[in-house]
């Protein structure tokens, strides 16, 4: 009991970093130990350590609680190193400098605002804001106004071309602390690939399974189409590019297939239906009815002086047979 | 051989339509009565070697024992594919259009001779000729004893050929039996 006592003495224990060290302890220089008792040793010494920190624990004042008693750690004695180093300053934003220079000071707003057109207290920011101009359902018309001008429109326009500066200024500022080092690496990243002039959207990353097909593209310029080119450990065999003709079978079963006789089928009604029209031939209808026409105006004409036509049938008989004579005689 | 595909189905098809009109719903669905088969099949549409081929599903049945390259025809070729793609009727298809044909011409006897040796039809030798030809359409033409010659496009209509001069050209050629004499290694 004594040997211990004296022992933790010895320990330094930092109880805010829940840390012991032994300073006086040395390891046997003379006879170097061999391996498992090396590992004994540590383990005993580590035993002894997490010992002392558990008895320092146990001599705070604690508290109790539903999972037992609990304890306020000391800030911490021993000074640890960072592992990465202090980020440099950013540099000032244009806002900042000019702030500066005009001397313009930064003041904390209340996060509550009074909103006159309700009456109540609102938030200053966000949803259902204070005094917020988009929400007004009426606007009065001046008697100076354009009557063709909406109002509602422009004042729409106007928040847009005021986010859109606040996007150009941000992106700047961005830009500018990208030059001097003074952001953290996937910031920098996109603050960088920003195109300096044109449109501002950054320019398309290339997938993993694009920048995969890559090595399979280039492979197409050699003579065999890279099919017998040397693999690379870890590259994938070249995609197939294009589709693969597909044909029905030559014979289904006990002749024409199915599939075919349905391909068939479609096909025909569709040239069929498309040549539909052709039922009606419109020029040989026209033809047709004017035949008819013609044919009804000479019933028609007949029909008209029936009696007339006898006799002048008859007269003409006569006049025929007469006159035939006169010929035959005249010849 | 292989069945045809959509494209070259219909660009068949339309060529065929152009010759029999609707009657191609009758070359589609000829039932055969080829080979020893108890029902009879029908006729179906093969493609060969850039040709087209018109045979009964028991010949095809059959033909599927012959190897690709050794297979030289089958049933009747009625077409081919040129090397540009498009599909040409062929000599060999006459027989099937003339059975079917919806516009018809005939030539007079003197004149067959001229047409036979590849040359379009003139007024002068057409002998008499079917109502309704639009410019265009297929014409199968015939010798005066109704012995199928060869066939063409119509060059103009019915009613414009009325009032053609003797040398107009009444049917563009586009095959005639003489092809057999004259193109015997092609076809």
């Amino acid at each position: 009991m004594e040997m211990e006592d004296e022992k933790r003495s010895n320990f330094d224990v930092d109880l805010g970093n829940l840390m012991a060290f032994d300073s006086y302890h040395t390891f046997p220089s003379e006879t170097p130990l061999s391996r498992e008792e090396l590992m004994k040793q540590c383990l005993l010494k580590g035993t002894h350590l997490v010992q002392a920190i558990a008895d320092a624990l146990f001599t705070l004042p604690s508290t109790q609680d539903v999972d037992g008693p609990l304890v306020t750690l000391p800030p911490p004695l021993t000074k640890l190193p960072r592992a990465k180093h202090l980020p440099k300053p950013k540099p000032p934003t244009k806002w900042e400098a000019f702030a500066k220079k005009k001397g313009i000071q930064k003041r904390k707003k209340d996060k509550i605002v009074y909103d006159e057109q309700s009456g109540t207290w609102k938030r200053r920011f966000g949803y259902d804001r204070a005094n917020d101009e988009d929400a007004v359902p009426i606007i009065e018309a001046k008697p100076t106004d354009d009557p063709k001008d909406d109002p509602f429109a422009k004042r729409k326009e106007n928040k847009k071309k005021r986010i859109e500066k606040q996007e150009k200024n941000r992106l700047q500022n961005l830009k500018e602390a990208a030059k001097f080092g003074a952001l953290p690496s996937h910031v920098q990243l996109a603050a960088t690939a920003l195109p300096i002039t044109g449109t501002q959207a950054a320019p398309k990353k290339v997938t993993k399974d694009e920048l995969g097909n890559v090595a399979g593209i280039a492979a197409t310029a050699t003579a065999s189409g890279g099919k017998f080119d040397k693999k690379l450990a870890g590259e994938k065999p070249q995609q197939h590019q294009g589709k693969y003709r597909k044909f029905l079978p030559v014979v289904e079963g006990s002749g024409i297939g199915s599939q075919e006789r349905e391909q068939t089928e479609k096909i025909l009604n569709k040239i069929i239906s498309k040549n539909s029209h052709d039922i009606l031939n419109v020029e040989k209808a026209v033809r047709m009815h004017n035949v008819k026409k013609e044919k009804k105006r000479r019933s028609e004409k007949g029909k008209a002086s029936p009696t007339d036509r006898k006799l002048k049938t008859q007269k003409k008989s006569f006049k025929k047979g007469s006159f035939k004579k006169g010929k035959a005689n005249g010849k | 051989m292989r069945p045809l595909d959509e494209k070259e189905t219909s660009a068949v098809f339309e060529k065929l339509f152009k010759f029999v009109g609707n009657n191609l719903k009758n070359v589609v669905e000829n039932p055969s009565h080829e080979g020893p088969d108890a029902n009879p099949g029908r006729y179906c549409f093969r493609l060969h070697k850039n040709k087209i081929f018109y045979a009964s599903e028991s010949l095809v049945k059959r033909a599927t024992n012959v190897a690709r390259p050794s297979l030289v025809s089958l049933g009747t070729c009625i077409g081919k594919y040129t090397h540009g793609g498009s599909f040409h009727l062929t000599v060999q298809a006459l027989n099937l259009l003339a059975a079917y044909a919806k516009h018809k011409v005939w030539l007079k006897p003197q004149s067959e001779m001229s047409f036979l040796y590849g040359n379009h039809v003139l007024k002068s030798a057409v002998d008499r000729l079917t109502e309704n030809i639009a410019p265009g359409d297929g014409v199968v033409v015939f010798s005066i004893s109704d012995v199928p010659l060869g066939f063409g496009v119509a060059a103009k209509s019915t009613q414009d050929c009325r009032k053609l001069d003797p040398n107009g050209i009444v049917v563009l050629h586009q095959a005639d039996v003489g092809e057999y004499l004259r193109m015997e290694d092609e076809l």
